[in-house]
């Protein structure tokens, strides 16, 4: 058997091996260790095991996985997300859908301080969709919102997604980053748009009843201005560390998370077993990723050494699709993996294979990496494992909705999604003007 | 004919210069010297930039055979080749690649310490890399040696002892992100060398280029692992072993071109930029002051060796010893203590 | 990866249940994923330091890259164990919750197996960094730079190889749980 067949034959069993339930990241081992073993010998793939545990996490870089999740954590139990979702709503009370739009906003901001879409879904979900229902709004609707609105917390900086995506194609990962920002600010218009489309065309997919106009006592601007400025502080403190010369990504989510802390414990948010806590559940998050990082780059060496990647990139650039066709089939087998896999699984298979290809395609690869990541968190929504979905249910803790229900309320938003795909391939720009500059 | 399969890899994407000459030097000489007789055909698998190992286990994945052949980085492998990192102890002492790599070959036949440091580990040394030369690249011009004090500068690892006694702090980072560390005023510069700092466009950032001839670094070798050496046919040995000498010699001969031709190119392309691109050349006073304003790096290195076991002091006065013989004039000599 | 909700519950295993060993032994890998917990803590203190001293000093801490990539290391698989035993390693859910729907032994003992692989796994990764530990020891292997700072691998190593064997034993645990349930016997959570 050629290296090349061992490596096609190693997908296939990946792939059968997680249908099949097996931990994605035990099945990337097992087959790249049987992989190794028959291209090379048996001596090499255990030295290799041993390499890829010790030094494949061994960045520095990646040390912002716990902080970053931290810091998401802490901002939830801290009630920020709450507030920032309260500015939205007063701003946006009198437009038609509104709350449906300050959703969609109060997640643009929050997402940039929050470098998982889990967080956004998990907050919101309990802030918005309550308060949605509570004014007439279906409640199909209202998930959908908040479903669709979290991939948002991927893609506008700081980003989990963009950081992997930046170890992998050695981008820079500042660079990376202020590529999200303008698709992300392109798909929050879009999911405007979206909302307000059904509501006048379709009104009764939106709302239940004629929704309620919101009655709130008059709030002055300052009590306003003091509920944003929190999460000011912390856009502050993260993006203005970052881009105004103080921090790296790493010291950027280390000092977003101390500030984070700050703020929860100058609110009286947290006591001491909250923030034990807190911190378990980081270590959780964080061993899952890590794993999963460390397994695919035992899987994606193994393809390297099977020289799979290098006659894929001969045969799929030298026939008759070309490098476009090429983009096609790429981004269409993302969102199908998307239905089964979660993101960071995604990249990890995909990247390895692809990087190659598109490097010699001669594209852009930040701009490749913006569209990899959108299609990617196009996953989020989609049946039948649909995280940001899930992590709603769970979050709502509400046994008569169904994730059903919640993945057809994320439907229109799939297809603005994909619609931000076309118009971010027709306009390069939007992605890597920023990131250029 | 017969045909062989070897994988080659690296760290390091080919756009490295001496990455991107195994390829078109040390593998395409292999192939050429083969074709000659037509007896045996090597079939390579390329695995380069990092694909099949990182950076920082560039020595183990030739030892251990995940590679066949391959570029060990020897400055990230400090405590495994200690000795080899005697030049960057010893700035200041050659600015001329060809000839600092062929002192370390010959120190490599003759000196048993040395060369047992590198097989020890399973690998079989082919041919030796090193860097171009060190100089200053900064946001703000310097006119002398005192502008340095205070200075924030990029100059991760040992390079930040280099800056000992000049009163410029070193900031830590990597190529890969000296040019957003100085843009947003991590650090006001760097210490590097014309080849990173032109792809990275550096320049850019800091326009302003001070030629100290700090001088070059002995930085790794081609290896390929014991073992797969081992099952390889006499002939094909023989063809790398050529293909290994004939890379070193084109890769110093190279760097000395490349490095000269980065500066021309740097001003070319940063001449519109505002401000422009601009070099200048650090004073002889000026360098020399650097340099004996130095604390005794080599002979702290050599010590420290020395309580490893290893010959450092013995090993530093071959090295400067083989730089003078063919024609070298450090700029202190620091075999000789003060 | 499972959804996760923002504020974990603190679902300790209802303790009366479990046999004395197993008791002890959770408690021993709750206290490894501790350490690792409280590594975390440690980490972003470190590197807030490195931020302050370079901003108010000028220049960067020795080490602080090497040692935080090595503790980044050292904290996953110091939290092994414990994620294993709270099954949250990232996999899709929908054939087993299928078969398990109307055969619950078999999507059990499917889980077993896959716990199997778990144990091979990881007790290569562990065997391989035995290997590793050794050579670090006789190399007397180190991060940093000689005559400015360095620190020795081996303790950060011997942690590494602890949180592997212990997640190594986890796997066998989970293991022995599922197959139990497949044969049909009393459920015991772990
Ligand atoms: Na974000
Ligand atoms: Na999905």
């Amino acid at each position: 058997m050629t290296g090349i067949e061992i490596g096609a034959f190693a997908i296939a069993a990946l792939i059968l091996l997680i249908v099949l339930g097996m931990p994605i990241g035990l099945g990337m081992i097992v087959v790249s260790f049987v992989g190794v073993s028959f291209i090379r010998n048996e001596t090499v793939a255990m030295r290799m095991i041993g390499a890829v545990a010790n030094d494949s996490l061994r960045e520095y870089l990646y040390a912002v996985v716990p902080l970053f999740v931290l810091m998401g954590l802490l901002v939830t139990a801290s009630g920020v997300g709450k507030d920032t979702f309260d500015v939205f709503e007063r701003l946006l009370r009198r437009v038609r859908a509104g709350l449906g739009i300050a959703t969609v906003f109060a997640n643009a901001v929050f997402a940039s301080i929050t470098g998982i879409s889990i967080a956004s879904a998990s907050v919101f979900s309990r802030i918005a969709v309550p308060e949605m229902v509570r004014h007439g709004y279906r409640r199909r609707f209202a998930t959908g919102v908040v479903a669709g609105s979290s991939v948002l917390g991927m893609l506008i900086p700081p980003s989990l997604l963009m950081i992997v995506y930046a170890v992998l194609a050695e981008e820079s990962v500042g660079r990376m980053f202020l590529a999200g920002i303008g698709p992300g600010l392109l798909l929050s218009v879009l999911f405007s748009i979206t909302i307000l489309l059904m509501a006048y065309l379709s009104p009764k997919s939106v709302f239940d009843r004629e929704p309620d106009l919101i009655h709130q006592d008059p709030v002055s601007a300052l009590a306003l201005a003091g509920k944003g400025v929190p999460i000011v502080v912390l856009v502050t403190l993260v993006l203005g560390g970052l881009y105004g010369g103080f921090l790296n990504p790493t010291e950027a989510g280390a000092v977003g998370a101390l500030g984070a802390l700050a703020i929860a414990l100058l609110r009286r948010s947290l006591t001491r077993g909250r923030f034990w806590s807190l911190l378990v559940e980081t270590g959780q998050v964080t061993v899952s990723v890590l794993f999963l990082i460390m397994a695919a780059t035992f899987f994606s060496r193994m393809l390297a050494m099977s020289g799979l990647p290098n006659a894929l990139a001969e045969t799929l650039l030298q026939s008759t699709i070309g490098p476009y066709g090429f983009l096609l089939i790429f981004l269409v087998l993302v969102i199908v993996m998307g239905f089964l896999i979660d993101s960071i699984s995604i990249m990890l298979i995909l990247l390895p294979i692809a990087l190659p290809v598109a490097k010699a395609a001669g594209f852009d690869l930040i701009w490749f990496g913006v569209l990899t990541v959108v299609a990617v968190e196009i996953g989020l929504l989609t049946p039948p494992f649909g995280l940001s979905v899930y992590t709603i249910k769970s979050a709502l803790g509400d046994r008569t909705l169904k994730v059903g229900e919640i993945f057809m309320g994320a439907t229109p938003f799939v297809f603005a999604m994909i619609a931000a795909l076309a118009i971010i391939i027709a306009f390069p720009p939007i992605a890597v003007w920023l990131a250029r500059l | 004919q017969e045909t062989i399969n070897l994988t080659v890899a690296s760290s390091h994407p080919l756009a490295i210069p001496w990455v991107g000459m195994i390829k078109t030097h040390f593998m395409a000489e292999t192939d050429r010297i083969l074709a000659e007789k037509g007896n045996y055909k090597i079939e390579w698998n390329e695995a380069f930039g990092g694909t099949l190992y990182k950076a920082n286990a560039t020595l183990s994945s030739v030892s251990e055979g995940v590679t066949d052949v391959g570029w060990v980085f020897s400055f990230l492998e400090v405590p495994k080749l200690p000795l080899s990192q005697v030049s960057s102890y010893a700035p200041f002492s050659t600015a001329n690649p060809p000839v600092q790599l062929e002192v370390m070959w010959d120190l490599l036949q003759t000196n048993d310490a040395f060369r047992n440091e590198w097989e020890q580990h399973n690998i079989k040394v082919l041919g030796l890399t090193g860097t171009d030369g060190y100089d200053l690249y900064t946001k703000q011009p310097i006119n002398s040696l005192a502008d340095l004090n205070g200075m924030k500068l990029s100059a991760p690892g040992v390079l930040g002892s280099w800056l000992r006694g000049t009163g410029a702090n070193a900031v830590d980072g990597a190529l890969t992100t000296f040019y957003t560390d100085i843009q947003t005023g991590v650090s006001d510069g760097v210490l590097s060398l014309a080849l990173g700092v032109f792809p990275a466009k550096i320049y850019e950032v800091a326009p302003y280029i001070t030629r100290v001839r700090i001088g070059t670094a002995f930085s790794g070798a081609v290896a390929v692992n014991q073992d797969s050496w081992d099952g390889l046919p006499e002939e094909v040995q023989e063809a790398m072993v050529a293909a290994g000498q004939f890379y070193t010699e084109s890769h110093g001969k190279d760097l000395l071109e490349r490095h000269e031709a980065a500066f021309e190119k740097m001003v070319e392309a940063g001449a519109s930029q505002n401000p422009p691109v601009t070099i200048s050349e650090m004073s002889m006073e000026d360098r020399q002051a650097w340099v004996d304003g130095l604390p005794d790096l080599a002979g702290e290195w050599a010590a420290d060796a020395e309580t490893r076991g290893l010959p450092g002091k013995e090993f530093l006065k071959a090295y400067m010893e083989g730089l003078r013989a063919r024609g070298e004039t450090p700029a202190r000599n620091w075999d000789q203590a003060q | 990866m499972r959804p996760e909700t923002d504020i974990p519950s603190e679902d300790a295993p209802a303790p009366s249940r479990e046999p004395l060993p197993l008791r002890l032994w959770n408690h021993g890998v709750d206290g490894l994923a501790a350490l690792g917990t409280l590594m975390i803590v440690v980490l972003m203190g470190m590197i807030f330091a490195d931020v302050l001293a370079r901003n108010l000093i000028g220049g960067s801490l020795p080490l602080i890259s090497e040692l935080g990539a090595l503790t980044l290391v050292m904290i996953v698989f110091l939290q092994l164990g414990t994620t294993v035993r709270n099954d949250r390693l990232a996999r899709t859910e929908f054939f087993l919750d299928a078969v398990g729907a109307r055969r619950p032994r078999l999507a059990a003992f499917v889980t077993g197996f896959w716990h199997l692989s778990g144990v091979a796994v990881c007790a290569g990764i562990a065997w391989s960094t035995w290997g590793i530990l050794m050579r670090d020891l006789s190399a007397r292997n180190f991060i940093g730079i000689p005559g400015v700072a360095t620190m020795p691998t081996w303790p950060f190593r011997s942690l590494i190889l602890l949180g592997i064997a212990v997640a190594t034993l986890q796997f066998v645990v989970q293991a022995a749980i599922a197959f139990r349930r497949a044969a049909g016997r009393p459920e015991r959570r772990a």
